[in-house]
């Protein structure tokens, strides 16, 4: 995707042109349900009419700064590291989600992210990542009388 | 644990309750207490409350406090019927406004799922006008509404709330039509006040507590409370003594979830009972200025019925929940 | 001269051993929790609430005001080290702070925040005592059309933040705005954008946004670019200290941002965000070293620290004077007071002026004992920079998912960090600016919700922008800073041709 010398038209910035263009229309579609108007001032409708034409018209100019190829250039991209990251992130949110506690996601997100930035000692991270989270998790629910969310790993404590 | 063995097992306990071990087997209860709300609104400070003198009169072994905020209570309401059915050592926190919410945000969980045990306290609503206002009385409010609805603002909480509903209900009662109401809605209880206490709306509508010291100081005349008797501690008739036709209250109440057994329900009810008699409770009420609207059992079931269909028609009425 | 004879009496209140520690605990346990994103003074106050009823009444309620004051300090630490804003009023910090950490100069950058926030603290909390009153009438007076006022100066000015390219910037605000359109309704109680899932009608957390974007966002970025451009973070270079040069450049931003906090943190829907983005654009404006900007200019930590400060100092106005929680650590104070039957309000001043001016005084001590906590720790929390990088985002991450599932366990909530994360990503990469995505959140829905309470209790006549002399003054001073630029641009021009 990255633009070369020859080839102006910017790819990545018609993209860009185009989520804006769809996300103009959820918004006028959404607008189009609202069903209560109130009945002295402007209504809920009128802001997102104002939001979703906007919108058109900043597609309409991004597109055309794609045209023209004016989009800053970008250095190429390493998939790895955003991978773990966001992997770590997905970990931590299904366990939340399916009770396998707080202390568990974080010590997987702890160890991919460290794992992004370069060091390969997994094991090792994912251990300081368990005693960082166990911690923060007495603090909060010992101090604050705050419960994170609880898995296996919580209930020993 | 499989179904089978759980269900002997509670079977088990139910027994030694019913063989006269009600009291011990209520302290051994290990309760778990959900607010439906961030930690600091109305229903986390009551659950914190209950949790403290629950705790501390011993009625039960131990209470942990859950907070699951989110859409009026929606969120809470659901994740608590869903994940605790049959679960007696559980209750939620809730309140009239988790009624209205439920309405207009199209929950799919209603509190007919849940088991009601017992209602907690209550607090009236107050209808307030600046001090320098010509309106002096609920009469006048009533007129002036009936005359034009659209030239009566009115400032409160969100729409859909209980204050939302208390101004349409005078509206209806003045006999104007409660869809023509000029109701602002506020975010904060203080932009409210602010707006009142500006002289930028006609008049006010909150729980009292908002409005007490503005009134005792004279910045703020009070209209009335939506009791049905003046209460002792304001000087102004109810507005129903004033003969406008409206009594609200937002009280607040604990359910337990659904699929509970009878036995369950009644020791959770007990130890509701205990606390509501408990002198920490009652001295816990009067530091917080909450006022005691204990009722539990099939009395409270009926009220949470009744009100569930009052607010609905209101909601539709305004045309905030369309049928 | 009432008030000075006042004051001193609440400093001897204030003194007392036991209320001096209680003033102690408050700011370490603020300064603890302003860390944390997600988890701010008015939820530590909220939780604390039951466990201080056995306290005295002026005991706890000096500690609040010290956890109020240290969450504000605590916010801007994080926001400057690790570009993760503890507080949605410690965003603006982040934009030009977490450069200046990042170019070795962390140092200056905490203690211009600490000093800044000392400074402004304290002429506010001075403002508070002598001028309280009075402020109070003008802040009840400001109707919605006058708030409606405010946020179109504030948009006219935060234009500033918008970068180079002005369909960018302008792109980067309306994402704001539409974000700023899910949730409920307030007027209308109906959802809009969203989508039948009960977790979005509650609005976009800003700090959620926030740290999504910058947090997240920055360490996707970063770890993507690894292999081309290694990022080398070096805790201090040049002084760990403000040299006469910093202090030459700080302290007029120090005196303005304390001059847009704390008038707008008195009136009852300002908030302490406003000031701190009016304050950067200004020193954006102003500044005689407009090439730091972007680079990390001390003008750009100094104004916004001292804003949010003095806006702290400014929501005690309303507060104290009128019972009027205008924030909610404000309404959590309240419900303090209110656990020991004390009503805030026109009353207490006369019933128990030895708790009002206890608490006054203590904010003085409070601030100071921030200070004095603070600047030595400057060189510590530096030094939290030159802890190995895959493990200083590791905690950086860790940190924000952490302040999230506290404030609201959802994994919903997470989905969104994470989706905010993404975008902060895609934006940098792609050369878009950030912060107006936050303005517009925070500035959208509340100029439309104001907007439209105007023209309901005018019944829809929109003359009432003109008719109050509030608002028309504030829309002149948008119209003026609208086109002075272009004015300026032509009469510079107009001078060169004569040149």
């Amino acid at each position: 995707m990255t633009p070369s010398p020859q080839r102006r038209v910017d790819v990545a910035g018609l993209v860009i042109a185009l989520v804006l263009l769809v996300l103009a229309g959820l918004v006028w579609w959404d607008m189009t349900k609202l069903q209560i108007l109130s009945p002295y001032d402007l209504g809920p409708k009128v802001m997102p009419i104002v939001v979703s034409t906007c919108l058109v018209l900043l597609a309409i100019g991004n597109g055309i700064g794609a045209l023209r190829g004016d989009l800053p250039a970008r250095d190429s991209l390493d998939w790895m590291p955003i991978v773990l990251i966001l992997g770590g992130l997905v970990c931590l949110i299904a366990l939340i989600g399916l009770g396998g506690g707080f202390i568990l996601g974080t010590a997987i997100l702890f160890a991919t992210t460290s794992r992004a930035f370069g060091r390969r000692a997994f094991l090792v991270d994912f251990l300081i990542g368990l005693v960082l989270a166990v911690l923060v998790y007495v603090l909060f629910s010992k101090l604050l009388a705050l419960s994170l969310p609880a898995g296996p790993l919580e209930r020993l404590i | 644990m499989s179904q089978y063995r759980k269900g002997l097992w509670r079977g088990a306990l139910a027994a030694a309750a019913v063989a006269g071990f009600v009291t011990s087997a209520a302290a051994q209860m290990e309760l778990k207490i959900m607010a439906p709300a961030a930690p600091g609104g109305g229903w986390d400070q009551t659950a914190r409350s209950m949790q403290q003198v629950l705790s501390q009169s011993g009625i039960a072994k131990s209470v942990q406090v859950t907070n699951v905020p989110g859409a009026g209570g929606s969120i809470g309401i659901a994740q608590f019927v869903n994940n605790s059915k049959g679960d007696g050592n559980q209750l939620m926190v809730m309140g009239y406004v988790m009624v209205g919410a439920l309405l207009t945000n199209k929950s799919p969980v209603t509190l007919d799922q849940t088991t009601p045990i017992a209602r907690l306290t209550t607090e009236y609503e107050a209808i307030v006008v600046p001090a320098n206002s010509p309106i002096k009385d609920a009469r006048e409010l009533a007129a002036a509404i009936k005359a034009d609805p659209a030239k009566v603002t009115w400032a409160g909480g969100s729409a859909g709330g209980v204050d939302h509903i208390a101004a349409a209900l005078f509206a209806k009662a003045a006999g104007a039509d409660p869809t023509k109401i000029n109701y602002i809605p506020f975010s904060g209880g203080g932009e409210a006040l602010a707006a009142i206490l500006g002289g930028k709306v006609t008049a006010g509508i909150s729980g009292y507590g908002e409005f007490e010291s503005q009134v005792k100081a004279g910045k703020l005349r009070l209209i009335g409370l939506t009791s049905a008797k003046k209460t002792a501690n304001v000087d102004v008739p109810s507005i129903k003594e004033q003969g406008i036709d409206l009594e609200i209250a937002n009280w607040r109440a604990v359910v337990a979830p659904p699929g509970i057994s009878a036995d369950q329900k009644k020791a959770l009810t007990d130890a509701m009972d205990r606390m509501a008699k408990s002198k920490e409770w009652q001295d816990l009420l009067k530091q917080k200025g909450w006022e005691d609207a204990y009722m539990s059992g099939d009395a409270f079931t009926k009220n949470l019925a009744d009100e569930q269909n009052r607010t609905k028609e209101v909601l539709t009425a305004v045309g905030l929940v369309k049928s | 001269m009432d008030a000075f004879v006042s004051l001193a009496h609440g400093l001897t209140v204030a003194i007392q051993p036991m209320n001096l520690l209680f003033a102690l605990i408050g700011v370490l346990l603020g300064t603890a929790v302003g860390v944390l994103p997600g988890i701010g003074p008015a939820l530590t106050v909220a939780l604390l609430l039951p466990i201080t009823f056995k306290l005295d009444p002026a005991g706890s309620i000096i500690m609040f005001a010290g956890i109020y004051y240290g969450g504000m300090y605590g916010g801007s630490t994080t926001a400057i080290l690790i570009n993760t804003p503890g507080e949605s009023a410690s965003m603006a910090t982040a934009l030009e702070g977490n450069l200046m950490a990042k170019a070795g100069r962390g140092g200056p950058a905490l203690a211009t925040a600490a000093i800044g926030s000392f400074v402004a603290g304290t002429i506010a909390t001075l403002g508070l005592s002598l001028l309280a009153p009075y402020l109070v009438d003008i802040a009840v007076s400001f109707g919605p059309e006058d708030y409606f006022a405010l946020m179109v100066v504030a948009f006219v000015t935060v234009s500033a933040t918008f970068g180079d390219s002005p369909v960018r910037g302008l792109t980067s605000l309306f994402i704001g705005l539409l974000l700023g359109l899910v949730g409920i309704d307030i007027l209308s109680g109906q959802s809009r954008l969203s989508f039948g899932v009960p977790e979005l009608y509650d609005n976009i957390e800003v700090t959620t946004l926030a740290v999504g974007l910058f947090a997240v966002g920055e360490a996707l970025y970063v770890a993507s670019r690894r292999h081309i451009h290694e990022e080398k973070l070096e805790p201090v270079r040049g002084s760990l200290w403000m040299t006469k040069e910093d202090w030459k450049r700080s302290w007029l931003p120090w005196l303005r941002g304390t001059a847009y906090g704390f008038p707008i943190g008195a009136l009852p829907a300002g908030g302490a965000e406003i000031p701190t983005f009016l304050s950067y654009a200004t020193e954006k404006r102003l500044t005689k070293h407009p090439e730091d900007f972007g680079k990390g200019a001390i003008e750009g930590v100094a104004g916004p620290e001292a804003a949010n400060n003095a806006a702290a100092a400014g929501t005690l106005v309303p507060l104290l004077t009128l019972g009027l929680p205008t924030s909610a650590t404000a309404a959590m104070m309240l419900a303090g007071f209110q656990q020991y039957g004390l009503n805030p309000g026109p009353l207490l001043f006369a019933d128990r002026p030895d708790l009002v001016w206890g608490l006054i005084a203590s904010l003085f001590i409070a601030n100071a004992m921030l200070l004095v906590l603070n600047l030595p720790l400057v060189g510590l929390w530096v030094r939290l920079l030159a802890i190995p990088q895959p493990w200083l985002y590791a905690g950086i991450l860790v940190f924000a998912t952490m302040g999230t599932i506290a404030a609201n366990p959802s994994p919903v909530e997470l989905i969104m960090l994470t989706v905010f994360g993404i975008l902060g990503f895609l934006m940098r990469r792609f050369d878009f600016p950030i912060a107006p995505v936050v303005v517009g959140l925070i500035l959208g829905p509340v100029a439309e919700s104001q907007l439209r309470r105007a023209l309901s209790i005018s019944l829809g006549d929109p003359m009432v922008l003109l008719q109050s002399p509030i608002s028309a003054t504030l829309l002149f001073i948008a119209l003026v800073a609208l086109i002075a630029p272009f004015v300026l641009k032509g009469l510079g021009r107009f001078k060169a041709v004569e040149d």
